[in-house]
């Protein structure tokens, strides 16, 4: 049995919420308590990314994070980015390749991509790589989730226009 | 780590006095991702330092100077003059894990297999420390023994400095891990000091392979007043046989690891000094 003793506010995909918590109690159980369920459990030690959301607009393990740590913060999940009926960019492509086996790791991938997307510009491999390099698929082998990622990146770069193509996050 | 309490202080003067009151029943608390691994049979109450203007990058005359609560996502992003803590940034761990965890909280508590203390040694970085008024240490003196020792009393740590390498100073670094996001089975980093091609002074450091990360001497000593070619890289690395105590594990042996180290340090040492001839930013 869980015993609130606390409260933490974080605005949860766009939402300002107030949530009863305790001093130990981890982002994901809070978030999957809550039916925030399209974040997964997989390794609860910070390996694997199935857990990934974004805090303040970066990936983040929510296994690992306290949920009191996230206070005041903007907190983003995978309900934020698509649904079943409404699926985001990269969730189609997923779809479109074949891309999706047990589905575990899919959303910790779709927030990694989130992240990606929304931070950097220019989306060269090694940019890529290195926001992608949090999450584990077991099923797959990463080729199909690669070939829908790319596809998802190369349309979304080639709808911006040319002036703005300059790297501004990560550098190798 | 059990918690049972968490409190966010809004100033270093008030998260030095809750830690002070608290004693060992309190731990600062920075991306909290080590504390998630740390066995305690006693809770305690958790002291967020991330909410004290502890996140930041500066360059302050011959230093870096960064804040202790800075992401290590952040300093593998930044950019400066002859900048080269990006590197061993990028190389540890996941995305996720960078972009949680701080320089701090990596070095407040060293794990043998932390990355930073060996970078920090052979940069010759300074620390600075909270005790109601902040001091400065040499690498040397805070690495010198588990840096948790500094912080009992509930002081903090506030900033990490870097020199700003000069001219004719380079810098190289070397993590073997057996895939991208592993734990390191070596971490070496070099500094050299480069005049007319002869290595005026070596700052050599090691960690992982080791019980705790510390300087390797006996290669320093063995590159001081010599040419900076392989020749001479080689035989001052194969002086680390010596200089410390390596340790096997993962099926490897512990002579197997020396010779790990060996080639890392070699492989360093001539980052190094290609990056005190000159390299491309
Ligand atoms: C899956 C995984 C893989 C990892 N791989 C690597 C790796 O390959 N190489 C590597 O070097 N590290 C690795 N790490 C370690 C990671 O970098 C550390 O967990 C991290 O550096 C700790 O930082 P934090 O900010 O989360 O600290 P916390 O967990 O918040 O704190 C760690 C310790 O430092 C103390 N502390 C924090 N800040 C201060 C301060 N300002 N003053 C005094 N004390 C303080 C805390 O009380 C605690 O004892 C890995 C971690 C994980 C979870
Ligand atoms: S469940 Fe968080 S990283 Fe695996
Ligand atoms: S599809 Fe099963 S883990 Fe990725």
């Amino acid at each position: 049995m869980t015993t609130t003793t606390h409260t933490v506010t974080f605005t949860i995909n766009g939402e300002k919420k107030t949530f009863a918590t305790r001093p130990d109690e981890k982002l994901l159980t809070l978030l999957r308590r809550e039916g925030y369920r399209g974040t997964k459990y997989g390794c609860g030690q910070g390996t694997c990314g199935a857990c990934t959301v974004l805090l303040d607009g970066r990936a983040t393990y929510a296994c690992l994070l306290y949920a009191m740590q996230a206070e005041g913060r903007k907190v983003r999940t995978i309900e934020s980015v698509g649904t079943f009926d409404k699926p985001g960019e990269f969730q189609k492509e997923l779809v479109a390749a074949g891309a999706v086996q047990c589905g575990y790791c899919i959303p910790g991938m779709v927030m990694s991509a989130t992240a990606l997307m929304e931070t950097e510009e220019v989306f060269e491999d090694e940019i890529v790589k290195e926001y992608m390099d949090g999450n584990l698929c077991r099923c797959t082998g990463y080729e199909k989730i690669w070939v829908a990622l790319r596809k998802t990146l190369d349309k979304q770069a080639s709808a911006k226009p040319a002036a703005k193509k300059t790297a501004k996050g990560a550098k190798k | 780590m059990k918690l049972s309490e968490f409190i966010r202080p809004a100033t270093l003067a008030e998260a030095r006095k809750a830690l002070r009151a608290l004693g060992p029943k309190g731990m600062p608390l920075a991306g909290g991702t080590a504390l998630h691994f740390m066995q305690g049979k006693t809770p305690v109450t958790a002291v967020d330092v991330t909410r004290l203007g502890l996140s930041y990058i500066r360059q302050k005359g011959n230093y870096f100077v960064i804040g202790a609560a800075t992401p290590l996502s952040d300093i593998q992003r930044y950019r400066g003059p002859r900048w080269a803590m990006h590197e061993i940034c990028r190389r540890i761990s996941t995305h996720q894990i960078r972009n949680v965890s701080t320089i701090g909280g990596n070095i407040a508590r060293v794990f043998p297999w932390a990355d930073l203390p060996v970078v920090l040694l052979a940069m010759d970085a300074r620390l600075v420390i909270y005790s109601g008024k902040e001091k400065e240490m040499t690498a040397d003196e805070y690495f010198s023994a588990q840096p948790a020792r500094l912080f009992r009393g509930g002081d903090l740590l506030t900033a990490v400095k870097i020199p700003v390498l000069k001219a004719h100073h380079g810098f190289g670094s070397v993590k073997v891990t057996r895939n991208a996001a592993a734990f390191s089975l070596a971490t070496v980093a070099a500094l050299l000091e480069l005049k007319d091609g002869v290595i005026k002074a070596a700052r050599v450091a090691a960690g992982s392979a080791i019980p705790f990360p510390q300087r390797l001497k006996p290669v320093e000593a063995a590159l001081v007043g010599k040419e900076a070619v392989t020749a001479v890289f080689k035989e001052a690395a194969a002086a680390a046989g010596a200089a410390a105590k390596w340790v096997g594990g993962e099926g490897m042996s512990a002579d197997y690891i020396r010779q790990l180290a060996e080639v890392s340090i070699l492989d360093a040492l001539e980052r190094a000094a290609e990056f005190a001839r000159g390299r491309a930013e």
